[in-house]
């Protein structure tokens, strides 16, 4: 394979198997994946074929068994948990499919809390959750506590938590997954906008062939390969 | 928001399972306190002295030492002032009211600890007269509701009257006070010429000397020339500051302070046992948040401090609520009580906070720790 030049993240012959009762049952064997900066892809998949797992290698939570991973100057596999954990936090953002928002904090405290981990000053903080807050629509609505929200509105939130650290990448594990189609539109809307006007490369996996349609492209995995969507150009 | 309000959101999130936790911390730092203030008080050595001599058999305390060998050791260079005790154990009325009587001749222990005991000219004057006249510190004479002029009987546990018989009438000359609030005042001074002559066995014996070293000299080095001076002859002597020696007749009459560290180290291991296993419930109870921060890039040390911080907010609150409780009984009820809340009582107090938080804290921040941030991204 030759290096393209921007070539953000890139697998090469990943390999991961998971045992169960002492027998190792493959997921992938051999995985390559090459993705420039800026791209927006989606995932598609048959429940069970990995993507889960695919994303939790590029979050730098889980290795592979063998081969590499590198996103952006950072080889992943060759990091231990520390060094990766403080990756994630300068590097990457997260949406999950249902929020992930903690509770006992409100919206713009949930916002807050990859900021605990970069040196700033409590006044940069809110001032930057505000500004995130407000890009994602949920202006006034700081204080609210994430039981009080509605899905479209909590998931606005993790996004909001995502991209506050400003990060290079996003990872979304079904993030429309639990919405209505309203919703999910607004959701879906807002990933586009972060990648077009941010710059943002992301990644999503997702089950909803509209959600796919609105990234720039679609990558099926199926028994531990890629194959990429035949699309017209738009 | 900051990553300390992220842990005090944590401890208080369930308030009530908080306040009750707080409450029982409370309550054993308030056992604590008063227990300790009490050792701390009437009963303690804290507030003796460090640079009085107490010279005894170094065959035991119980074995008496001859008065004679007064004269050798007020001819030991550097004794400044030299006396001696007899002890007279006993009770008034009933058996288990015990009081403590020291025989002394009095102006030798005005010269030696009469600063420490708060003895003035006035109440060494008072002793003369009648023989059987006594001193009485202030905490036995408020807790016996005893007053000057006042004659009382003690029953000697082992000391005879040749006359017969165990008890002991004395008429009250005088009440002394001590140099400061902690000075143990809970015995009597009779004098030494009296009991020396009416009890029925041991005559001129003591049961110690008490020696004031000159300032020249440090007390360690005297009592090891004194001990030294008496190694080879027929009384060997142990000399201890008057602090260990009072320490350890506390130990062998009987050991309250091992009783009250008993009763605390049972309080507090309670106390362990029930905030760990409260906060281990706590962090189980958020294993999905834990493992959220943990993807969000918080680290193991994040992670741990967390749960730290929430064990030392949780016991420093509940720790300061009891031992202010403590200080305020001292306060209201410190003489009649005997209490006293020294600065000690309260640098141990925060160090037993630390040292509990660190203990409570690690099991749960290891479970904590132990919580996998894979489960991120698996389908729930
Ligand atoms: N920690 C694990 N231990 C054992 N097996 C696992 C583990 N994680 C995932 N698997 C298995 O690996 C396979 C891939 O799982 P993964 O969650 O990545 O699939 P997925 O494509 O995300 O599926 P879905 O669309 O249902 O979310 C599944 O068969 C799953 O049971
Ligand atoms: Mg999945």
């Amino acid at each position: 394979m030759t290096e393209t030049p921007d070539i953000y993240i890139r697998l090469e012959s990943v390999s991961k198997a998971y045992r169960i009762a002492g027998q190792a049952i493959p997921i992938f064997s051999g995985l390559d994946l090459a993705i420039p900066r800026g791209d927006f892809v989606a995932v598609m998949g048959p429940s069970g074929s990995g993507k889960s797992t695919l994303l939790n290698m590029l979050a730098g939570i889980d290795r592979p068994d063998a081969g590499r991973v590198r996103i952006g100057t950072h080889q992943l596999d060759q990091m231990g948990e520390a060094a990766r954990g403080a990756w994630r936090a300068h590097h990457m953002g997260i949406v999950f499919q249902f929020y992930n928002l903690l509770p006992m904090l409100n919206a713009a405290e949930n916002v807050e809390l990859p900021l605990l981990l970069k040196p700033l000053s409590a006044r940069e903080r809110r001032l930057r959750v505000e500004r995130v807050l407000d890009l994602v629509g949920l202006s006034g609505r700081e204080r609210q506590y994430p039981g009080m929200m509605s899905g479209g509105q909590q998931q606005r939130v993790g996004i909001a938590r995502a991209i506050v650290a400003d990060p290079g990448l996003l990872l979304c594990d079904e993030p429309t997954g639990d919405l209505d189609r309203t919703s999910a539109d607004d959701i879906l809307e807002m990933l586009q906008t972060l990648n077009q006007v941010l710059g943002k490369t992301i990644l999503m996996v997702t089950h909803d062939p509209q959600a796919a349609r609105l990234a720039k492209r679609t990558l099926h995995l199926d028994k531990g390969v890629f194959v990429e969507e035949a699309r017209a150009p738009r | 928001m900051s990553f300390y309000s992220l842990a005090k959101r944590n401890a208080l999130r369930k308030p009530l399972r908080a306040v009750l936790l707080i409450i029982c911390i409370a309550i054993a730092f308030l056992i604590y306190g008063l227990t300790t203030s009490f050792l701390g008080g009437a009963q303690s050595a804290s507030a003796a002295s460090e640079d009085i001599l107490g010279i005894t058999s170094a065959g035991g305390r119980a074995q008496a030492l001859p008065i004679q060998l007064l004269s050798r050791l007020a001819d030991i260079p550097d004794v400044a002032a030299v006396g001696y005790v007899a002890r007279l154990r006993g009770y008034a009325g009933v058996e288990k009211n015990r009081i403590a009587v020291s025989a002394a001749d009095m102006p030798r222990l005005m010269q030696v600890n009469g600063k420490g005991l708060g003895l003035t000219p006035a109440l060494l004057s008072a002793m003369d007269g009648a023989r059987d006249r006594v001193l009485v510190g202030r905490a036995l004479a408020e807790a016996q509701g005893w007053v000057v002029g006042q004659r009382v009987t003690i029953t000697a546990f082992d000391v005879f009257r040749q006359a017969g018989g165990r008890d002991w009438r004395f008429e009250i000359a005088g009440i002394f006070d001590g140099e400061t609030a902690s000075t143990d005042t809970y015995f009597m001074i009779a004098r030494f010429d009296y009991v020396n002559a009416v009890r029925a066995r041991g005559r001129d014996m003591v049961d110690a000397f008490v020696v004031l070293p000159s300032p020249a000299v440090s007390p360690a080095v005297l009592a090891a020339r004194i001990d030294a001076r008496f190694s080879s002859s027929a009384t060997p002597t142990q000399t201890q500051s008057e602090k260990q020696f009072l320490e350890a007749f506390l130990r062998q009459y009987a050991d309250v302070g091992l009783i009250v560290n008993l009763v605390v180290g049972a309080a507090f291991v309670t106390l362990l046992m029930i905030v760990i296993n409260t906060m281990i419930f706590a962090i189980r109870e958020r294993t999905f948040e834990i493992g959220v921060l943990k993807t969000l890039g918080f680290s193991r040390g994040h992670i741990v401090a967390l749960v730290l911080v929430e064990t030392f907010f949780v016991v420093l609150l509940g720790g300061s609520v009891g031992l202010s409780l403590a200080w305020l009984a001292a306060q209201l009820a410190g003489a009649e009580l005997g209490l006293v809340f020294s600065g000690a009582v309260l640098a141990k107090g925060v160090a037993i906070m630390v040292a509990l938080s660190l203990a409570t804290g690690a099991l749960p921040a290891i479970a904590a720790l132990r919580i996998p941030v894979i489960n991120a991204f698996r389908t729930r």
